[in-house]
């Protein structure tokens, strides 16, 4: 049984067909990679499985159970987690404190929320900045918060959203470090939103190419460098004569 | 269990905190002994009074950044549930008082249930809405003397009246509420180290990204006004007791519910010493400006403009008042 199951999914924001019929399944243990031009519909996707926003039509199912409409915090609950494109973390927070709100999902004591919470910063190698403010670290390590926050909730499922945008080279292969540690330790699937071709050549099992709210394309990354639609709308002539050798 | 020690801990307060904190308490404790004027304590009283409301109202509008400008209603429904229960009846104040804080809660699920539903500045202007309606309704309601209010005469009993709470010095006032002052500190360091508390401080930074962390947003806010709502109606309660004299107007106005959010945006919304440094500025500050005033009858209103003048120096300069400012220096002395 697929961990994910997107059947027909429809999100219209006004007028705007920002997801149009979407369907794909997803196993356990993937690690998926969702790409495609900016306002292809890809943080819709993400915000519509979280059930943050109601979806229009279409249906979407967790670990076999209809979520169609369930509401965020309720996906949370059911092993959901997510990170968000522009927000970092609670600023006003402690880096341990902002893990300890995700924590306290499966935990009333405030000591448990603490060991589990130093057990993701020792695992995402954060444990130097456990007491400092968020809004004092470097955005590098800001995006690492928001991805121990979300473990934080012990998810089976982690929807990723852009963590690696604006890193530099050195930044991204930590996080890629990090994102194969949640995948292949800690089990967890995982899919993810990246313009970073870097990235998602190298750590993705398949991708997903959506583009004007459609799937265009679904397989493996080699599959996807090759085809030409992806090429037209999304990848480019020049990314694909650069990287010919590497992905072959 | 756990919450009575995390109630105790302050472990992760700085020292020179606590030791101030604890000299402060001590200096309450004995002040009384070096025979003040009544004028003093009764200022001191306010304080209590004030802090107590303000760290009620830190709990949804600090921690929980939902600015509540409605507090008035709730120090109403305990003051007129104690009020009426003792006249009526003869039903002492530690019977009133819960029964006025059940009511109290009650009445703040009602509202806070749609209210929350509500977003920023629609949330203040609802609950100055709910508050002034309520105290409208008490205007008009015979059985709780309407527009006149109630009076509770203290020639019925025979004070020293622990039960009723009704004496004739104010000292005994004093130290009942200096009591509550410290329970209240140990219910806020409770809450602010709590699961709820952590919710609410995701929830004042970005509700979505809350929501994705598992929190009932709607839920962890009706909870918490409930708990603020409780703090306000147990002083309301005391405040019948001590005033002796309850009116809609006076009890119940716009004008103590803006002091109570104004108290603890001075102090520092959202830390848990904030609302008692702001009750210490402006409760001395009201009371010597209304004396000194009282003898130039023309002058009346300008305490008001004073404070309109400290909120819009404090927001403009450090929103997060006082207490942001001590954080601001520490932390760069720390650099
Ligand atoms: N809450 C919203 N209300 C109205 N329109 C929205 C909303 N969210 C997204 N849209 C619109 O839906 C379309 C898809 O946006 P979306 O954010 O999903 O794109 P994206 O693929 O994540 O792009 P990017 O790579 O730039 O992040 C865009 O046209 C966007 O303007
Ligand atoms: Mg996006």
């Amino acid at each position: 049984m697929p961990i994910l199951d997107i059947r027909h999914l429809v999100k219209e924001y006004g007028g705007l067909r920002a997801n149009d019929d979407i369907s794909f399944t997803l196993e356990k243990g993937e690690l998926l990679g969702v790409i495609g031009p900016n306002g292809a519909g890809k943080t819709t996707l993400f915000n519509c499985i979280a059930g943050l926003h109601p979806v229009t039509s279409g249906r979407i199912f967790f670990d076999g159970q209809d979520v169609t409409l369930k509401p965020a915090h309720e996906m949370a609950r059911l092993g959901l987690a997510r990170t968000f494109q522009v927000y970092t973390a609670a600023g006003d927070l402690t880096v341990v404190e902002n893990i300890m709100v995700g924590c306290f999902l499966r935990t009333r004591s405030r000591k448990d929320a603490r060991r589990r919470a130093d057990g993701i910063l020792y695992d995402l190698k954060l444990s130097d900045h456990a007491d400092t403010l968020v809004s004092e670290l470097p955005v590098p390590a800001q995006k690492q918060v928001t991805m121990a926050t979300a473990l934080g909730t012990a998810p089976r499922m982690l929807l990723l959203d852009e963590v690696a945008a604006g890193l530099n080279p050195s930044e991204i292969d930590d996080i890629m470090t990090s994102i194969r540690h949640i995948h292949n330790e800690m089990g967890i699937t995982v899919m993810l939103i990246e313009h970073v071709m870097e990235l998602v050549m190298n750590v993705c099992d398949r991708l997903v190419v959506l583009d004007y709210g459609h799937k265009i394309a679904d397989g493996t990354p080699a599959d996807i460098a090759a085809n030409a639609e992806v090429i037209k709308a999304y990848l480019g002539e020049r990314y694909v004569k650069e990287h010919a050798g590497e992905l072959s | 269990m756990e919450a009575l020690r995390n109630a105790f801990d302050f472990s992760d307060s700085p020292r020179v905190d606590l030791v101030i904190a604890a000299m402060v308490a001590v200096a309450l404790l004995l002040f009384p002994l070096f025979s003040p004027s009544s004028f003093a304590i009764a200022t001191i009283i306010q304080f209590f009074i004030f802090a107590l409301y303000g760290m009620g109202w830190n709990t949804i509008g600090g921690y929980g950044g939902q600015v509540d400008l409605g507090k008035a209603q709730y120090v109403g429904i305990g003051a007129y549930t104690t009020a009426v229960m003792l006249i009526r009846w003869d039903i002492p104040f530690w019977v009133s008082m819960p029964i006025g804080m059940f009511f109290s809660i009650t009445w703040s699920f009602i509202i806070g249930y749609p209210l929350f539903r509500l977003k920023g500045h629609y949330f203040a202007i609802a609950t100055i809405a709910t508050s002034l309606v309520l105290k409208d309704l008490f205007e008009i309601w015979d059985f709780v003397g309407a527009a006149r209010g109630l009076e509770i005469s203290p020639i019925k009993y025979s004070p020293p009246d622990f039960l009723r709470l009704i004496f004739k010095q104010d000292i005994y006032y004093y130290y009942v509420i200096f009591g509550f002052f410290l329970l209240g500190i140990l219910i806020i360091n409770w809450f602010r180290r709590s699961r709820l508390g952590f919710q609410l401080r995701a929830i004042k930074d970005n509700e979505d990204v809350a929501r994705s962390l598992g929190i009932n947003v709607h839920l962890s806010k009706v909870k918490t006004y409930a708990i603020a709502t409780a703090f306000v109606s147990m002083v309301g309660s005391f405040h019948a007791c001590y005033i002796k004299n309850i009116e809609p107007e006076d009890t119940m106005s716009l004008d103590i519910s803006i002091l109570i959010a104004l108290m603890a945006m001075l102090g520092g919304a959202g830390s848990l010493w904030g609302p008692i440094i702001g009750a210490g500025v402006l409760i001395p500050l009201k009371s010597y400006l209304k004396e000194w005033l009282g003898a130039r009858g023309g002058l009346v209103g300008i305490d008001l403009i004073i404070y309109a003048a400290i909120i819009m120096v404090i927001s403009a300069r450090e929103p997060r008042g006082i207490w942001g400012i001590v954080e601001r220096v520490r932390r760069r002395k720390r650099l």
